[in-house]
C-alpha cells in the first residue's frame, strides 16, 4: 500500500509538473531511468533516429490529435449547453451545407499529408539501413578542395545535395563540424564528388567528410547515418533469447531473465544474465530470427522493434548517442513466458567493447581480436573492483 | 407453419393475418424453430448478453492479476504453479477478444439489432430467407459452445485452453506452439461462426436489395440498414478468406500440409496477411452498425433530420471499401518492405477522412436541435467523443515510423478498446436503451439508464486512458507481469474495471427494474417527433408479423431523412 501511494504522489507530481505545458512535457525525454518509470512520455531516445520518432509523436502528432480531440468535446459541449431543448426548443430543420461539408473534407486530407510529410521520411530512414561513409584527410595549410567518391551501390542511394555532405575538422579529439555556410559542394552527377572549404584546415589538422542518404537527429544532432560496424544476430526461442557476432567469429550466447531474487526492485522483469554489448555511437546491424515461435525484439529507447520470425531474417539498425544499459522485452506473444523474455543491450565505449569482444571470443575458445590477454585482465580487475 | 405464413407475407402485400391475429407459435417452436426476424433478433441479443458476461469476467481476472506487479492472483486457480497461471492468463487474453468480437459485438449489431430493426426500417415484413435466419443463429449456438470447449481441451504441455492472443498467429497456433486439441475445436469454432455470419449477410443483402417497402430507393433507406448493408458485404467478403486461413491452419496441424511452416517451404507471415485481409475488415464490422445505430440517435433526440445523409451513406461505403486494402497495418513489424509499409500508411490514413466526416456531420445534425440528453443520447454523444479519442490515436498509429514503437505495447490495446469497448459497446448500450421500449414493450427507469452511462463513462475512461502511457512507456501488451515502472497506471487501470463492473451492476439492476418491478408499458413511439424511422409506427412491442399492409413511400419523402 505505501509503494502505491508513493506511487501515486510520484506520478501525480509528475504530471503536475508536465501537464502545463502538453508538447515540452511529450517533448523532454527524460527521467534519469532509460526505462519504465510510471510517467506517461516515451522512454528517453537513445538515437539520433530514436529522437526523430519523439519529434515526430511529441511535436507533430500529438499536438495535432490533442487539438482535434478538444475541438471535439468544446463542440459538444457547446452543443450540450446550446442546443439543449430548454435552451433551444424549436429545432432548425437544414440538413445540408456544402461549404462546411468541404472544408470538413479538405482540411483532414491538408493535416494528414502534413503527417504524411515527416511520416514517409522517418519510415525510410528506419527500414533503410544507413550505408554513410566518411573519408578522413590532413590538412596541409593550403589545400581547399577534398574529393568523395559517390560509389554507393545504388542510384538512389548516391549523394545528391549538399545536405549529404558534413565536413568535420580538428585536431584528434577535438573535431567541429563545419557550419553549412563554411563549405560547398559540386558534381553530384558525377563519380566524385567535391567539398571546397571557405578556409583552408591548417597543417596537420584532420578533415572528415561523411556523405549518405539517411539524416537523422534533431537540430544541432542532425547527423549522416554512418554504415553499420558491426552486426548482431538475434535468435528468439521459448523463452529467451540468443545473440551472435558474426563479424567477430560468430560467438554466440544465451541471455536469459534473472530471477527476481537476483534483481532490484526497478529491473524486475528487465534483467537479464548476459546483456548484448555494443559500442557507442557506431551503426548496429540487426538481424533477427526465430527457432520455434514468432518473437519480436524490441528497444524502445532506440525506438526499434522487429519481429523475429521463424523461416525468415528480418533486418533492422540502431547507433547508440550514450553510453548505459537499455532494456526491451519480446512483444509478440509467444506462449507461457513470454512475459519473462527481456532485451538488455549494454552500450559501452569502443575499448570496452573491443575487450568484451576478446573476453568473449576466448570463452568460444578463439584468439583475441583485438588486444592482448594484458587488457583483458586489467578490465576484468576493474570489473571486479567495482 | 409459421415460417411458410412469413413467406406469403413477404411475397404477398395483402398477407391474411391482420395485427390483432397473429399466428404466434407455442413457446418451443417459437424460440427454438423460430424464422421470425424479431424473435431470432432477440436469440441473439440473449446470446450476445450471455457471451459479454463471459468475456467482461475474463477481462476482470485480466485486471486483478495486472492489479500489481508479481504473478499473485492467477495462482490462486492453478494451485501457485506460476506457468500454469501464465497459461491461464493467455487464455483468457485470446478467449476474452475472440468472446467479444466474435460472440458479443457481431451478435448483439448484427444479429440483434439488424435482425429486429433493418426488416422493420425498409417496410419488410420479414428477412429474405428466415429458415437461413433460423441456421445462422443456432449455428452461433454450436460455435459458442464450440470455442467453450476449446478453452477446457489440452493445449500447451499439460495446460488446457489455447493461449495465443485473438490473431491465431501460427507457429503458436500450429502443432509447434499449441499440439493439443483446444487450437482444432477453437478453428472449427470459427469456422462455424464465420459459416453462420457469412449466411446471414447474404441474408441481409437480399432482403434490403428486394424487400424494401415500394417507393423506398437505397437513397431513402435508414441509415442503420446502409450500415448493415455495408457490413454484410464486409461480411462476405472478408470471412471466406479468414476460413481459408484457418483451414489451412487446421490442415498443417493436422493433416501434414505445411502453408505455415517455414520447415517444410511455408511462411508463416502468409496467415498474417490471410488473416488480416479479414482482421481489417472485420474491425469495420464491429463499428459499422454502430455507425448506424448512433446516426438514427442523433437524429432522433436532436428533432432534425440527419446532416449529409447521403454523404453519411457514401462515407460508410468509403470506409468499408477502404478498409479492405489497409490490412498490412497490423504487420508493420514483420519484415515487410519498406515500400509496402508506406503504401500501407498512406492508405490507412486515408480512412480517417470518411471517418471524420461522419463525426462532423452527427455533430451537424445536433447543431441548431432541440435536444433531448435521455439515456439514448447520453450513450450516443458519449460514443461520439470516445470514438473520436480512439480514432485520433489510430492515425498515430498509421505511421509504421511511430508503430515500430507502438506496436504491440498498451498504446494499441488503448486504441482498440476506445474504438471497441468504448465505440462499439457504448453504440450497443445506445442502441439497447433506444429499442428497448421497441422490443420488450416495456420502458426502463430513465434514472437508471443516466446513472448506468455516467458510471459506466468513467470507468470504462478510467480503465483504457492510463494505457496510453502505459504504451508510450513501452509495456509490451499480453503481459502477465511487468516491471515496476508501469505498476502505478496498471493499478489506475484496475480501478476503473470495478467501477465499471458496477456500472453494469447498475445495468442489471435496471433492466430487472424495468421488467420485473417498474413494468411501464412503453408507447408507440417513447422520442417524439424526432423519431421518424418506421419502427416507430408500430405498436411496442410490434405484432408477430408486420407490415402485412406494406408501408408505401412512393412520391412521399423517405423516414429516414
Amino acid at each position: 500500500m505505501i509503494r502505491f501511494w508513493t506511487a501515486t504522489a510520484a506520478a501525480f507530481s509528475g504530471l503536475m509538473a508536465t501537464s502545463a505545458i502538453p508538447q515540452i512535457a511529450f517533448a523532454q525525454t527524460g527521467g534519469a531511468e532509460n526505462h519504465a518509470d510510471n510517467g506517461i512520455a516515451m522512454l528517453p531516445a537513445n538515437s539520433a533516429l530514436a529522437s526523430d520518432v519523439h519529434f515526430f509523436h511529441n511535436v507533430i502528432l500529438m499536438p495535432i490529435i490533442t487539438v482535434i480531440s478538444v475541438f471535439v468535446l468544446a463542440l459538444l459541449l457547446w452543443i450540450v449547453v446550446r442546443y439543449n431543448s430548454k435552451s433551444n426548443p424549436t429545432p432548425s430543420k437544414f440538413s445540408h451545407n456544402t461549404l462546411i461539408e468541404i472544408i470538413w473534407t479538405g482540411v483532414p486530407v491538408l493535416i494528414l499529408l502534413v503527417i504524411a510529410l515527416f511520416s514517409f521520411e522517418l519510415l525510410y530512414n528506419e527500414d533503410v539501413t544507413p550505408d554513410g561513409k566518411q573519408v578522413a584527410f590532413v590538412g596541409d595549410g593550403s589545400t581547399l578542395e577534398f574529393s568523395f567518391a559517390n560509389d554507393f551501390a545504388a542510384e538512389s542511394r548516391k549523394v545528391s545535395r549538399q545536405e549529404h555532405i558534413q565536413v568535420f575538422v580538428g585536431r584528434d579529439g577535438a573535431l567541429q563540424k563545419l557550419p553549412k555556410n563554411a563549405y560547398r559542394t559540386s558534381g553530384f552527377k558525377s563519380d566524385v564528388v567535391t567539398v571546397t572549404l571557405e578556409r583552408a584546415p591548417s597543417n596537420g589538422e584532420t578533415v572528415i567528410i561523411r556523405g549518405g542518404r539517411t539524416l537523422v537527429g534533431q537540430g544541432e544532432n542532425r547527423q549522416i547515418a554512418m554504415a553499420p560496424t558491426l552486426t548482431l544476430k538475434v535468435n528468439g526461442y521459448q523463452w529467451g533469447w540468443s545473440y551472435a557476432y558474426p563479424d567477430f567469429g560468430d560467438f554466440e550466447f544465451v541471455s536469459n531473465m534473472l530471477p527476481e531474487a537476483q534483481t532490484t526492485a526497478a529491473l524486475y522483469r528487465l534483467a537479464v544474465d548476459n546483456e548484448v554489448v555494443v559500442p557507442v555511437g557506431e551503426t548496429v546491424r540487426v538481424t533477427t530470427t526465430a527457432r520455434d515461435v514468432i518473437h519480436s525484439w524490441a528497444l524502445p529507447n532506440f525506438a526499434i522493434k522487429i519481429d523475429a520470425v521463424p523461416g525468415r531474417i528480418n533486418e533492422t539498425w540502431f547507433s547508440a548517442d550514450r553510453e548505459g544499459v537499455f532494456y526491451g522485452q519480446c512483444s509478440e506473444i509467444c506462449g507461457i513466458k513470454h512475459s519473462f523474455m527481456p532485451i538488455a543491450v549494454r552500450v559501452v565505449s569502443r575499448t570496452e567493447f573491443e575487450s568484451w569482444v576478446d573476453q568473449q571470443r576466448e570463452l568460444a575458445g578463439m584468439d583475441p581480436m583485438f588486444g592482448s590477454d594484458d587488457k583483458i585482465a586489467s578490465l576484468a580487475n576493474a570489473a571486479g573492483e567495482k | 407453419m409459421a415460417d411458410a405464413h412469413t413467406q406469403t407475407a413477404a411475397r404477398d402485400a395483402h398477407g391474411h393475418g391482420d395485427h390483432g391475429h397473429d399466428h404466434v407459435p407455442p413457446f418451443f417452436v417459437r424460440w427454438f424453430f423460430s424464422t421470425n426476424h424479431k424473435d431470432i433478433g432477440t436469440l441473439y441479443l440473449i446470446f450476445a448478453i450471455l457471451a459479454g458476461i463471459i468475456g467482461g469476467a475474463m477481462s476482470g481476472l485480466m485486471r486483478l492479476e495486472l492489479a500489481e506487479p508479481g504473478v499473485t492472483f492467477l495462482t490462486q486457480f492453478t494451485g501457485g504453479n506460476v506457468d500454469a497461471a501464465s497459461n491461464f492468463y493467455n487464455v483468457l487474453i485470446t478467449y476474452h477478444g475472440l468472446i467479444m468480437i466474435f460472440f458479443m459485438v457481431m451478435p448483439a449489431m448484427i444479429g440483434g439489432f439488424g435482425n429486429w430493426f433493418v426488416p422493420i426500417m425498409i417496410g419488410a415484413p420479414d428477412m429474405a430467407f428466415p429458415r437461413m435466419n433460423n441456421i445462422s443463429f443456432w449455428l452461433y449456438g454450436a460455435s459458442g459452445i464450440l470455442i467453450l470447449l476449446s478453452i477446457f481441451a489440452p493445449g500447451y504441455g499439460s495446460q488446457i485452453g489455447f493461449g495465443g492472443g485473438w490473431v491465431l498467429y501460427p507457429p503458436l497456433s500450429s502443432t509447434t506452439g499449441s499440439p493439443g486439441p483446444a487450437m482444432d475445436l477453437l478453428i472449427l469454432s470459427l469456422h462455424l461462426a464465420g459459416a453462420s455470419s457469412i449466411l446471414g449477410a447474404i441474408n441481409f443483402i437480399t432482403t434490403i436489395f428486394n424487400m424494401r417497402a415500394p417507393g423506398m430507393t437505397l437513397h431513402k433507406m435508414p441509415l442503420f440498414a446502409w450500415a448493415v448493408l455495408v457490413t454484410a458485404f464486409l461480411l462476405v467478403l472478408s470471412l471466406p478468406v479468414l476460413a481459408a486461413a484457418i483451414t489451412m491452419l487446421l490442415t498443417d496441424r493436422n493433416f501434414g500440409t505445411s502453408f505455415f511452416d517455414a520447415a517444410g517451404g511455408g511462411d508463416p507471415i502468409l496467415y498474417q496477411h490471410l488473416f488480416w485481409f479479414f482482421g481489417h475488415p472485420e474491425v469495420y464490422i464491429l463499428i459499422l452498425p454502430g455507425f448506424g445505430i448512433i446516426s438514427h440517435i442523433v437524429s432522433t433526440f436532436s428533432k432534425k433530420p440527419i446532416f449529409g445523409y447521403l454523404g453519411m451513406a457514401y462515407a460508410m461505403v468509403a470506409i468499408g471499401f477502404v478498409g479492405f486494402i489497409v490490412w498490412a497495418h497490423h504487420m508493420y513489424t514483420v519484415g515487410l518492405s519498406v515500400n509496402m509499409k508506406a503504401y500501407f500508411v498512406a492508405a490507412t490514413m486515408v480512412i480517417a477522412v470518411p471517418t471524420g466526416i461522419k463525426i462532423f456531420s452527427w455533430i451537424a445534425t445536433m447543431w441548431g436541435g432541440s435536444i433531448d440528453f435521455k439515456t439514448p443520447m447520453l450513450w450516443a454523444v458519449g460514443f461520439i467523443f470516445l470514438f473520436t479519442v480512439g480514432g485520433v490515436t489510430g492515425v498515430v498509429l498509421a505511421n509504421a515510423g511511430i508503430d515500430h514503437y507502438m506496436h504491440d505495447t498498451y498504446y494499441v490495446v488503448a486504441h482498440f478498446h476506445y474504438v471497441l469497448s468504448l465505440g462499439a459497446v457504448f453504440a450497443i448500450f445506445a442502441g439497447w436503451y433506444y429499442w428497448f421500449g421497441k422490443m420488450f414493450g416495456y420502458q426502463y427507469r430513465e434514472v437508471l439508464g443516466v446513472l448506468h452511462f455516467w458510471i459506466m463513462f468513467v470507468g470504462v475512461n478510467l480503465i483504457f486512458f492510463p494505457q496510453h502511457f502505459l504504451g508510450l512507456q513501452g509495456m509490451p501488451r499480453r503481459y502477465i507481469d511487468y516491471p515496476e515502472g508501469f505498476a502505478f497506471y496498471n493499478q489506475i487501470s484496475t480501478y476503473g474495471y470495478y467501477i465499471m463492473a458496477f456500472g453494469m451492476l447498475t445495468f442489471a439492476i435496471a433492466m430487472f427494474d424495468a421488467f420485473f418491478v417498474y413494468r411501464k408499458k412503453a408507447a408507440a413511439n417513447p422520442w417524439g417527433e424526432g423519431a421518424t424511422t418506421l419502427e416507430w409506427t408500430l405498436p411496442s412491442p410490434p405484432p408477430f408479423h408486420q407490415f402485412n399492409e406494406l408501408p408505401r413511400f412512393d412520391g412521399k419523402e423517405a423516414a429516414a431523412h
